[in-house]
């Protein structure tokens, strides 16, 4: 924002010695005056999410227990709050939480904590925003800060592992965030 | 700089992004998460990736009894089993040994000679007769229509294992005399 203000500033003052009116100096100031706020309104509506990593499961052998990966990522609000919702979809039918592959499908649960270094969360349902949740990053992409502000947890539920041909599954899970 | 110094940088910065490369496809899948930007939403994705070994189950087990059983007529006993096999086809092998000498398919009583019984199996349930399984040797090609592991869901049972006495190995047990075995199946994917 500071050097948004000196832009203003320096060509008015080259105006001035060169004997210009004082009254775009004037108009300058009051609209600098008015933009400054409005700027900080418009990124108070901004959220980022980062330090996604993919979620490789490997082959799985034991299909009599749950398997779990959960991990760190970065969710930033600009708000003073700082709050934000976070919305999933799947890559399955109607953005079901379904992998492809195998003859078949594998479905898959999310889950989601509004803290880092989390194994379990609120159950994501696909397209449905989970809301109300705040973040603790300082920084868009948590490089000052927290290094992390949330936990993104994906379950593959004994029952689906039963219930799936053996193969290879892949999917993608789109994750959105939006201030609140 | 000199120019052999001048040389040996352009030689290590056009080996690092080779050495990268190689680096990257020996570690394995090389991370396809996507990042959001700073806007009024935020948008990133990760992929999910996962494999799912093949394996398969026997369930649904019982013992097979033969009590005062006339030796003038051969004795049969069938019983639904659930064979589950999450591979394509649910496909399975299954192979059975007695607990005769070698995996004998042999029922023994003490000092007593012992006496022969017949397996036979089909990848059908409610079924009287199968293809007789050799000691040892599996039946391949079998598919179950189980849907679950233990046939706790879908059908409940899958196929059928007959055990089967014959008149002339009845003749030869001993009256009153307790004869027993185990029987044992194994199960493989296909």
């Amino acid at each position: 924002m500071g050097s948004v203000v000196a832009q203003f500033l320096t060509p008015m003052r080259d105006r001035q010695r060169r004997g210009g009116s004082r009254l775009p100096r004037l108009f300058l100031a009051l609209l600098a005056a008015a933009c400054v706020p409005t700027q900080a309104r418009a990124q108070e509506r901004f959220a980022n999410i980062g330090n996604l990593v993919d979620y490789n499961f490997g082959q799985i052998i034991n299909l009599s227990a749950d398997q779990s990966i959960a991990r760190d990522v970065c969710v930033y609000s600009a708000k003073t709050t700082p709050g934000y919702n976070v919305r999933a979809t799947g890559s399955g039918a109607g953005g079901a939480f379904t992998l492809g592959g195998g003859g078949g499908t594998l479905g898959y649960e999310v889950q989601w904590a509004a803290q880092a270094g989390r194994a379990t969360g609120t159950i994501l349902r696909p397209n449905v925003a989970l809301t109300g949740l705040l973040t603790s990053a300082t920084q868009q992409n948590c490089i000052n800060g927290p290094p992390a502000s949330a936990s993104l947890i994906v379950m593959l539920r004994a029952t689906s592992l039963q219930a799936a041909l053996s193969g290879t599954y892949s999917g993608t899970l789109t994750l959105i965030v939006g201030v609140e | 700089m000199v120019l052999g110094e001048y040389m040996l940088l352009n030689r290590l910065a056009r080996r690092v992004p080779v050495a990268l490369l190689l680096a990257t496809a020996a570690a394995g899948t090389a991370n396809a998460a996507t990042q959001g930007s700073l806007g009024t939403t935020s948008t990133g994705s990760v992929v999910i990736n996962a494999s799912v070994a093949g394996r398969v189950q026997i369930s649904g087990l019982r013992d097979v009894t033969f009590a005062d059983v006339d030796a003038g007529v051969a004795q049969s006993d069938a019983q639904d089993v659930c064979v589950w096999s999450n591979t394509n086809g649910r496909k399975y092998n299954i192979k059975a040994s007695g607990s005769g000498s070698g995996g004998a398919f042999t029922l023994a009583s003490g000092a007593l000679d012992p006496v022969n019984y017949t397996v036979e199996w089909n990848a059908l349930a409610g079924k009287a007769t199968g293809t007789g399984l050799v000691n040892g040797t599996g039946l391949a090609g079998q598919a179950s229509v189980a849907t679950a592991p233990t046939c706790a869901s879908g059908p409940t049972k899958s196929a059928s294992l007959i055990v089967k006495m014959d008149t002339t190995n009845l003749q030869n047990m001993q009256a009153g005399a307790t004869y027993s075995g185990t029987l044992t199946l194994v199960v493989a994917p296909e």
